[in-house]
């Protein structure tokens, strides 16, 4: 068993980008919209860090303010950037001719590969709560593609649910990456098996998780490698992602 | 011959095909490359780049 890191919620890099200023033509929406950013990985500003696990580079927990605040187009290459939607809605459009909305629960994996451009959109009336993971391709400007699911809480309480990954009725990606989801309507301490020689990277969205006798509160995280099982003592109402990558 | 991918938008250099659509020779080494040169795309500090040994993609 090997713990590489913990990450606490709070020592995640924090970036707050208004509409306004030196980021109006980046940052979408009404004047003073604002975009809240808690990264896990170095990204952008947030240097001081974590430079990435495995294939993950980026892993960030956004909130969008209401009334059209999101990211303006803007250009991609070879990054596989995945959006998992926990509140709101979003609007997502990009240059593969897609235009979407998701709500709480869907979620995309927009392979850029060769080169493509998207905006990230919150025209609704509250809140829109995203988790972006951005990961390295395995092939270089590969053809971009667009792909996106549903995550039913309730029809998947209490079991691990791969969104991403080639299992039945994930989102597939042609590579080593999977992602997958655990709500639990009960305290429990099911069992995670990881292929081998994979890392995976834990992260509790909400409630309490104890993994490798560390104890995960709200938003905060941990990278494992090494682990054949993967022993997760889940409260009731946790709601926890696992990204689990070639090293 | 070394690829370097920008970590803040996924662009990519390749020493062996430059970049000369932005004044970059075929051939030309990452060193070479003045320190304050950014990511064309995305303004990118050269410092936010990660060399990477990835290959290019192929249809098979």
């Amino acid at each position: 068993m090997s713990v590489s890191f913990v990450l606490r919620a709070g020592e995640r890099g924090y970036s707050r980008l208004v509409s306004t200023g030196v980021n109006a033509t980046y940052v979408a929406g009404h004047p003073d919209g604002v975009i809240t950013r808690h990264s896990s990985f170095n990204f952008h500003e947030y240097q001081s860090g974590i430079a990435g696990f495995g294939s993950i580079r980026v892993f960030g927990d956004e909130v969008f303010s209401p009334g059209g605040t999101g990211y303006n187009m803007h250009p991609h290459h070879n990054f596989i950037i995945c959006a998992f939607v926990l509140g709101g809605a979003l609007t997502h459009v990009n240059t593969l001719g897609k235009v979407d909305e998701l709500l709480a629960g869907d979620y995309y994996v927009f392979s850029a590969g060769a080169g493509g451009k998207h905006a990230e959109l919150n025209i609704g009336q509250e809140d829109a709560r995203i988790i972006y993971l951005w990961v390295l391709p395995n092939q270089l400007l590969a053809p971009p593609s667009y792909l996106r699911g549903r995550f039913d809480a309730k029809a998947n309480a209490d079991r691990f649910a791969c969104l991403v990954g080639n299992e039945p009725g994930a989102l597939p990606v042609g590579q080593t990456l999977k992602v997958t989801r655990l709500v639990t309507g009960r305290n429990g301490t099911p069992v995670y098996r990881p292929s081998p020689a994979r890392g995976v990277y834990a992260f509790v969205i909400e409630g309490e998780a104890r993994i490798a006798d560390t104890v995960l509160g709200q938003r905060d995280s941990m990278a494992l490698t090494g682990e054949d099982r993967i022993e997760i003592a889940a409260r009731s109402g946790t709601d926890l992602l696992l990204v689990e990558t070639a090293l | 011959m070394k690829k370097y991918l920008c970590l803040g938008c996924g662009f990519s250099y390749d020493e062996a095909r430059g970049l000369p659509e932005h004044g970059i020779a075929p051939g030309t080494a990452w060193v070479d490359i003045p320190d304050d040169w950014v990511c064309p795309d995305c303004g990118t500090p050269k410092s936010g780049f990660e060399m990477v040994e990835i290959p290019y993609w192929s249809r098979t």
